[in-house]
């Protein structure tokens, strides 16, 4: 079994550069593209959950974030096409 | 100094601050990215961010007291963000004047499948969640009710049990707490108190979907 570290500290080394890639990533002038890249730190954190054996934790986590994640996109798009300006 | 009684595992101890630190470290960059955000929308979308360093934080307790805490955050986060997309887009609309549907495509589908599997699938969900009982047996239970009654919209019958569901909801709240007064005020009746609160708590969770469909009602309607 591998150390118990090894999965903490990749959920904080992905977290930390995920943010980053979120705030002054390439590209993030499109609220498509900042919205995909906020999945990184949200793997990062269910690294972290599992490190603390949250499992419910984890569960509710990881269903909030794909809702969100919808609600975004579909946000993103009907705001497009309403023709506003992002 | 920290004190740290000595049921907590070791492991927790040793990962606490480098928790606390990356924790603090994301949610500066998240709010360094809103400060220099002009755009509504995109500042909307980092605030995930923040959250994300919230939860960090919540979870390096480590405990279960960290796990019951990270449930309300994120429910509220999810709340703030569904109703700040809301205002956004209503207040592009009234700017634009028109209006765009929820849902892209016309939802009026006539096929064989839609008709017999619901049935099966939200059975089964349904059993297996009352088999598991409390909160994950109510999620799972919940989630075979929301997707019976979602068929049923899409094939175009009129599925008006919503209200009776939410009412259901507030009983099996009440059964919830009297669970918990039961734990304290007698407890040698303690499995009396874990039963109600566990079911209490599935019936709860389960006609949460309730809530998911008085708002999609008002969509679904207008074709």
């Amino acid at each position: 079994m591998l150390e118990v570290y090894i999965w903490f500290y990749t959920g904080c080394t992905l977290v930390i550069v995920g943010s980053l890639a979120t705030v002054i990533g390439p590209g993030v002038k499109d609220p498509l593209v900042r919205t995909l890249n906020t999945e990184i730190p949200a793997v990062g954190l269910s690294l972290i959950f599992l490190t603390y054996n949250s499992t419910i934790a984890l569960l509710t986590f990881i269903a909030a974030t794909s809702i969100i994640t919808l609600i975004l996109l579909r946000t993103i798009v009907r705001l497009e096409e309403m023709g506003a300006e992002l | 100094m920290i004190l740290v009684p000595d049921v907590v595992s070791p492991v927790v101890v040793a990962i606490y601050s480098p928790a606390v630190f990356v924790g603090i470290i994301v949610a500066l960059i998240g709010l360094f990215g809103i400060s220099i955000e002009k755009n509504d929308l995109q500042v909307l979308i980092l605030t995930d961010i923040v959250g994300v360093a919230m939860l960090i934080i919540v979870a390096a307790v480590g405990t279960d007291l960290a796990e019951s805490l990270v449930l309300p955050g994120l429910v509220v986060e999810l709340a703030e963000i569904l109703a700040i997309c809301e205002i956004l887009m209503s207040r592009e609309m009234r700017k634009t004047g028109k209006s765009v549907a929820l849902i892209p495509t016309p939802l009026n589908f006539d096929m064989e499948v839609l008709q017999t599997a619901p049935v099966f699938i939200a059975v089964i969900l349904v059993i297996y969640g009352a088999f598991l009982s409390g909160f994950t047996g109510g999620a799972i239970a919940g989630g075979g009710i929301l997707f019976y009654v979602m068929s049923l919209t899409v094939r175009g019958v009129p599925s008006d049990l919503w209200e009776g569901i939410a009412g259901a909801s507030g009983i099996a709240w009440c059964l919830w707490i009297t669970g918990f007064l039961v734990l304290f005020v007698f407890p040698s009746y303690w499995l009396l108190g874990l039963m109600l609160a566990a079911f209490g708590v599935f019936i709860k969770v389960a006609f949460k979907a309730g809530l998911i469909g008085v708002m999609n009602r008002e969509e679904f309607r207008k074709e």
